[in-house]
């Protein structure tokens, strides 16, 4: 069995792990993340998008309104590429009207310092033609669209940089908690490759459970009490950019009332059940209904658009339930110090908050280590740009841009989303990618209005021949091996990957003793599952014309349901497996509380 | 006045139109987009996979129909006798010979054939162009399988691996994209095009038989020639001195293309015209009344600058379901054919619509449902005919898969014959 040791040990590779890694090696700390799937395979690979102005929040909770203003400005310029400048208008629909609620969120954005200006409805619906004509007011605050699969890799990478370990596909199984003098303490982590089966044991000073919706089974095993209540929410999105802006109603924030545009498409969101797990996340017709309906309200005619795919994320609701009171506990994001709250030392959990405020969360974690660790390192995050942000601001066009111009139509695998072979081969040679879903966080393969139509066997004959001749980097099994770089930023322009890149990659021929799960039948079914999970609950119209074709790709002309090695499966086919075909029409539950 | 409108230009319009205007009809066909043929491998599947065994393919397909039709008496098939059936499928070959295309099945001629795809899997397929016999999995030569370094959509080596597996001796070989086009942006239209000038298919033969040893059979991609494709063909196997086939290719289909524009010119020379990229989205008729069946007096094209009205005696619906744009659907759970609104078996509830998985060994309900008709292809509402002059072939038509059971082509080729046999002889 593999031992580490290391002074900092973060668990979950969501926005607020990835932060935390990131702020840890800045501030010199030898650092490990270890996340069990990819990056972003929890919650933060399926929110909504919205880099917050902090204007949904300027009436109900100045405070979180306050941080989200202050860390909008931060991000726009640590992680400039992952964020499209699209600013935000909250509008007033006619069903919004008859109370206060303008004046008041006006007031609310003016005592936190969020920059609002009222602006006239003509010059809204110029800027945004297909918006209801019949809003009556518009008031317009810094929000943004972020990418968080690319701000998630540009922070490991900054990190790595550092020199910290990022371990995907690692899972963590045990705490262990050791007895000294009289006091408990965790002092490492059973971890298991999740594709090899390996064991290895990661020792650490402290350890960070950042493990989003899951971080109460965490605390569990170091024998904490973290009470989180997973409250699903349910996102649309619809096959084209209906508006470039982002657009909230003006009233007490609800269930669909924010329309974000992002990349080639425009998302509907959310709504709030409390559910039993994390997942997997069914996802009801009701839900989906009340999202058309609320479109509606925003965008006349919203539900007589293409639908594209619809997805459910997990809100890590905490519930606090120690009474001792303290100051770790702030009101939306959630930093527990477990030596205080129950005597157990060398373990803090960090949860709540919101992706827009995941590096003040760090920031705050890695304060409290530092005291910990008895030592006073001031943070760098706010003023460090991460690789990549030298790029500025994401814009729509930009790789239709570098298709024209460097005349790359021959290279595209992926029609709708502009991926070039060469885009893919550099991410399967620089990044850990395991299967095409992970290649589809890494440079959006299969995300467009054909769901993998075409480019799922493009992209599996693509990475077959790279395996075969040992070009498919599989460091990221290795945990010592350190040539993956975690440099998604570089993958998203078709111009900047010209040429494939020989020296990344290990060329081993690797082919004989790789494991199965880089078969390229499994790929295939993998992705095309995947795929399918995402389209069922809102599959009708246009899309399931485009789905039905796809089936004559894969079936009539392919025959890939009758392929050998039908009994493979990888770490993620039982999660793409997961049945999520619409069931029958339920009403709304009632909320409690 | 025309005798007949026919609706979709796909396997089954074409066919209906076909037979019609050979037997002495005037015959328009209005055709949307592309019909399904350009989309799939080119070849006629009768029945690959039956649906009570879909892990085992059919190996006698006219056995499996005879049982298919005992156990699923609505199927479409179940509408013809197994001998109009297989006289349908010889009349499509002989077709085929006649516009230079010819179509081949097994030497046993009840036998389904066992060709790679694209991903190397075996396809169980009826009838193939000649052009794709070579590659015949029953056949003991080695394989060669070459393709083009560059090309987008062909993998020899996932072919030859997933042959390898499943006991088939193959090998893969790479040659230079530029040997066959110097375009950047080459889709498989824009290759087989390039492959009818000599001097590059010339070439293509000499590499070839640099690469190939003695007693092999080469597979290239459905890219060999569009115009001139039988004589690249010839070409390249005497350049190259063994057997070559076709293995076919993502879309746009090589095949199916060659064989949409044969049969458009041979049904030019019979006077039909089609009129591609027309859409018919309404229709004007008299409903069902009183115990007598209601009728449709034109149906009406939108074009970019107006509506147009087109009459005839008899209409033939064949604009393919789902697949084809025929039927509609939306968040509702509703589903409807978009120029008739015939009854659909289809269930108007999304949550009966899908199995769980996407290769969910049963279908998609939602696929498996149609038009209903009576035995004569004429759509009925409970027994009782809807229109007493509008007919309905192709896959369209309620009660089977024919993707999942890959009986596709054959379906569409048979009803479209027998649906334009039964207007000829009214
Ligand atoms: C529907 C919805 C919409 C949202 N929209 C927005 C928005 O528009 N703007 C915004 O600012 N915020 C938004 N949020 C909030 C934001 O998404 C979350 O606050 C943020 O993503 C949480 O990140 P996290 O890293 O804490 O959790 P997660 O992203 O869930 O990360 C936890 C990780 O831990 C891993 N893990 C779990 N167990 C283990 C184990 N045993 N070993 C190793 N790893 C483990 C998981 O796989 C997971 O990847 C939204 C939230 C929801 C639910």
């Amino acid at each position: 069995m593999h031992k580490l040791q290391t002074e900092v040990l973060v668990i979950g590779g969501g926005a607020t792990g990835t932060g935390v890694v990131w702020d840890a090696a800045l501030r010199g700390f030898k650092t490990i993340l270890v996340e069990r799937r990819d990056l972003t395979h929890g919650t933060t690979g399926r929110f909504h998008g919205l880099l917050h102005s902090g204007g949904r929040y300027a009436v109900k909770d100045p405070h979180g309104a306050e941080e989200c203003i202050r860390e909008n400005q931060i991000l726009r310029k640590t992680h400039a590429h992952c964020i499209e400048d699209t600013s935000g208008f909250f509008v007033v629909t006619p069903e919004d009207e008859g109370d206060d609620y303008p004046e008041k969120f006006v007031a609310g954005c003016n005592a936190v310092g969020i920059p609002c200006s009222e602006i006239p409805v003509a010059e809204a619906l110029r800027r945004e033609p297909l918006l209801n004509p019949r809003i009556s007011r518009v008031f317009e605050v810094p929000d943004g669209s972020a990418d968080g699969f690319l701000a998630a890799h540009a922070t490991v990478n900054a990190a790595r940089v550092a020199g910290a370990q990022i371990m995907t596909y690692h899972e963590v199984d045990e705490l262990i908690v050791e007895e000294r003098s009289g006091e408990r303490h965790v002092v490492g982590a059973r971890v298991h490759n999740v594709v090899t089966g390996e064991h290895i044991v990661i020792y650490a000073d402290i350890i960070v459970n950042a493990a989003g919706a899951w971080s109460g089974k965490l605390a569990a095993m170091a024998g904490a009490e973290v009470v989180i209540l997973p409250s699903k929410g349910t996102m649309v999105a619809m096959n084209h950019r209906l508006v470039n802006t982002v657009i909230n109603r003006c009233k007490m924030p609800s269930d669909g009332d924010i329309l974000v545009p992002s990349h080639t498409v425009c998302i509907i969101g959310t709504t709030s059940v409390t559910v039993p797990n994390p997942e997997p996340l069914r996802i009801e017709p009701w839900e989906v209904q009340k999202m058309l309906d609320e479109g509606e309200k925003i965008v006349p005619g919203f539900s007589k658009a293409r639908v594209l795919r619809a997805w459910a994320g997990v809100r890590p609701l905490f519930q606090e339930t120690y009474t001792g009171g303290g100051r770790d506990v702030t009101r939306k994001l959630a930093l527990l110090d477990h030596s205080q709250r129950e005597g157990i030392k060398g373990f803090l959990t960090i949860t709540g908050g919101k992706w827009t405020t995941f590096r003040l969360m760090a920031e705050a974690t890695v304060d409290t280590i530092c005291e910990h660790l008895g030592t006073q390192r001031p943070c760098t995050t706010a003023t460090t740009p991460v690789p990549g942000a030298e790029q500025g601001n994401y814009w729509v066009g930009h790789r239709l841009h570098d298709v024209e111009e460097q005349r790359l139509q021959g290279d595209l695998i992926c029609e709708c989303e502009l991926v070039t072979r060469t885009m893919l081969e550099n991410a399967v040679q620089r990044n850990p990618a395991l299967t095409l879903d992970d290649l589809r966080r890494d440079v959006r393969l299969g995300k467009g209005p054909c769901q993998g139509g075409f480019c799922t066997y493009r992209a599996v004959g693509i990475l077959n021949e790279m395996e075969s001749a040992g070009n498919w980097n599989h460091d990221m099994l290795d945990e010592s091996a350190d040539t993956m770089q975690w440099n998604a930023a570089h993958l998203q322009s078709p111009a900047h990957n010209l040429t494939r890149d020989v020296t990344a990659g290990n060329g081993k021929g690797h082919s004989a003793e790789s494991p199965t799960v880089f078969n390229p039948n499994l790929l295939l079914r993998d992705f095309l599952q995947e795929r399918w999970k995402g389209v069922t609950p809102v599959l009708w119209g246009r899309q399931l014309k485009q789905e039905r074709l796809d089936e004559l790709i894969y079936l009539s002309l392919m025959n890939i349901d009758h392929l050998p090695d039908d009994e493979l499966a990888s770490p993620v086919t039982d999660f793409y497996n997961f049945d999520t075909t619409p069931g029958p029409f339920e009403p709304e539950p009632k909320k409690v509380g | 006045m025309l005798d007949l409108v026919v609706i979709g230009a796909g396997l089954s319009g074409l066919m209906a139109a076909y037979t019609a205007a050979q037997s002495g009809l005037t015959v328009r066909v209005i055709n949307k987009g592309l019909g399904s043929m350009h989309w799939g491998a080119g070849t006629v599947d009768v029945l690959g996979y039956a649906p009570d065994a879909p892990e085992k393919p059919v190996q006698h397909p006219f056995t499996a129909l005879a049982n298919l039709v005992v156990q699923y008496p609505d199927h479409p098939y179940g509408l013809l006798s197994s001998d109009e059936i297989r006289a349908g499928l010889a009349s499509f070959v002989a077709l085929t010979e006649e516009i230079g295309l010819p179509y081949r099945g097994s030497a046993e001629s009840d036998q389904n054939l066992f060709l790679p795809s694209p991903a190397g899997a075996a396809r169980p397929v009826y009838l193939a162009p000649e052009a794709q016999s070579a590659g015949d999995l029953s056949r003991s030569e080695p394989m060669l399988i070459v393709g083009f370094k560059g090309m987008r959509d062909f993998f020899p080596d996932l072919i030859v691996q997933n042959l390898a597996k499943q006991g088939h001796q193959a090998r893969s070989a790479f040659l230079p994209l530029s040997l066959v086009t110097d375009r950047i942006d080459a889709n498989t239209v824009h290759l087989a095009e390039a492959l009818d000038d000599l001097e590059r298919r010339t070439r293509l033969g000499h590499e070839l038989k640099k690469l190939v040893k003695i007693g092999e059979r080469i597979g290239l991609p459905a890219i060999l020639g569009m115009n001139d494709h039988s004589v690249v063909i010839a070409d390249l196997e005497r350049l190259s001195g063994v057997p070559v086939f076709e293995i076919p290719t993502l879309p746009p289909s090589v095949p199916g293309i060659r064989l949409y524009k044969a049969l458009r010119s041979r049904l030019l020379e019979l006077g039909v015209r089609i009129e591609a990229g027309m859409e018919v989205v309404s229709a004007e008729m008299t409903a069902r009344h009183n115990g007598t069946p209601g009728s449709i007096q034109s149906v009406i094209s939108a074009t970019s600058a107006r509506p147009y009205k087109h009459r005839a005696h008899n209409y033939l619906l064949a604009t393919g379901g789902i697949l084809g744009g025929g039927f509609n659907s939306d968040h509702t759970g509703h589903v409807w054919e978009t120029i008739f609104d015939l009854p659909l078996t289809v269930p108007q509830d999304r949550s009966m619509w899908f199995a769980s998985g996407f290769l969910s060994p049963t279908g998609h309900p939602i696929f498996h449902g149609g038009v209903v008709v009576n035995d004569v292809f004429q759509p009925v509402d409970g027994g009782k005919l809807i229109f007493s002059n509008l007919w309905v072939a192709g896959n369209i038509l309620a009660n089977a898969d024919p993707i999942l059971e890959r009986s596709l082509e054959g379906s569409a080729i048979v009803t479209g014959i027998a649906a334009g046999k039964a207007i000829a002889n009214l």
